[in-house]
């Protein structure tokens, strides 16, 4: 090979790794669920199977009968309870650090967490937002390391 | 909460007022962490729960905390505790100087990985390879990240998925046991295996 032929391939390689990388990184997957439960990605919706990968975006939806348990790479758990609808709208985590910043949005609806890493790895040097936080309509919450349950009032 | 958020819970009291509420609980190895709430007026500042077993309503101004007492969580809310995946499980494989092959005590370890995967749906493995000082880093490089090829491949002949199993080497950077370059260390020349 040449080196210009070297060359282009790492900078393709490169590319490809930055830019498309981040956008379908998986940040989870749901490891089992019940009735109708379903994971929203953009105009798709996907059943929530168990083994069903997570994408930063997506968001998970369950109806009267429906319920979802998933994990994430960095340890955080999820019990989805029913009737709800839950954004995972942002989730950057490095494995390496095992720093990040994890936003949750629940829009209507129950939901149990045990957080993971991305909570407990201290980040006062980080210049952006770290670690987790929960908005609701009536709300924000900032979860420091812990296990809690949100209910949002329909 | 406004006087007419208030008029309607009060009317609602008996069938258990619908607010929107933050149960803050304790560990599962005892210990807990802080919730801090903002209300979404966010006139109030920042409140923060400190106490495990307590519970928060949001919806007013300013957040209200009280201790779960003796009524505890709502009957949904255990259901959804129980729903929970079991927390992930960790162990360590240790190996023969300079090789992929398993130290005698680890042989037994791998039935333990193999079932603990097996008894999770779902589940994923995540393999990270170790070394211990002796030799170059380029080469404990490529050797801990044979050792944990080995294990996914041993793994993926017991019919595991390859695509929920992932494998990294850490060459010597990462030392169980700190030691001068150039020791050999039966602790540091380990596979640690996260099966989630």
């Amino acid at each position: 090979m040449s080196l210009l032929m070297v060359r282009t391939t790492l900078l393709l390689a490169w590319l490809t790794a930055t830019v498309a990388t981040p956008a379908l990184a998986e940040i989870g997957r749901v490891k089992s669920s019940t009735g109708a439960a379903n994971v929203e990605r953009a105009a798709q919706k996907l059943p929530a199977a168990t083994g069903q990968e997570l994408l930063a975006g997506d968001w998970l939806e369950t109806g009267k009968d429906g319920r979802i348990s998933l994990t994430f790479v960095d340890n955080t758990r999820f019990a989805v309870g029913p009737d709800s609808r839950i954004a995972l709208s942002k989730f950057e985590y490095n494995a390496t650090t095992q720093k990040g910043s994890f936003i949750a949005r629940v829009e209507r609806g129950s939901i149990a967490v045990v957080t993971g890493r991305i909570t407990k790895t201290r980040c006062d040097d980080m210049p952006v937002q770290c670690g987790m936080q929960v908005e609701t309509p009536d709300g924000d919450i900032d979860a420091r390391g812990t296990r809690f349950i949100i209910t949002v009032r329909k | 909460m406004t006087a007419r958020g208030i008029l309607v819970c009060a009317a609602l009291v008996l069938a258990g007022c619908a607010t929107s509420s933050v149960v803050l609980l304790p560990e599962e190895d005892g210990g807990h962490g802080e919730i801090a709430l903002r209300a979404k007026d966010g006139k109030g500042g920042e409140t923060v729960m400190k106490d495990a077993n307590s519970r928060a309503t949001l919806g007013g101004s300013q957040p209200s905390v009280r201790p779960l007492g003796a009524r505890g969580l709502k009957a949904e809310e255990a259901a959804l505790l129980a729903a929970l995946p079991p927390p992930a499980k960790s162990f360590t494989l240790y190996f023969k100087e300079g090789t992929t092959e398993l130290a005698r005590e680890s042989a037994g370890m791998l039935e333990q990985i193999r079932a603990e995967v097996a008894s999770r749906p779902g589940a994923e493995v995540q393999v990270t390879g170790h070394t211990d000082t002796v030799g170059s880093d380029a080469d404990n490089d490529a050797l801990s990240r044979r050792r944990a090829d080995e294990i996914v491949g041993w793994l993926a002949t017991k019919g595991f998925d390859r695509r929920a199993m992932s494998s990294v080497g850490r060459g010597e950077r990462e030392l169980k046991e700190r030691t001068a370059d150039n020791v050999s260390d039966a602790v540091n020349r380990r596979v640690e295996v996260l099966v989630r």
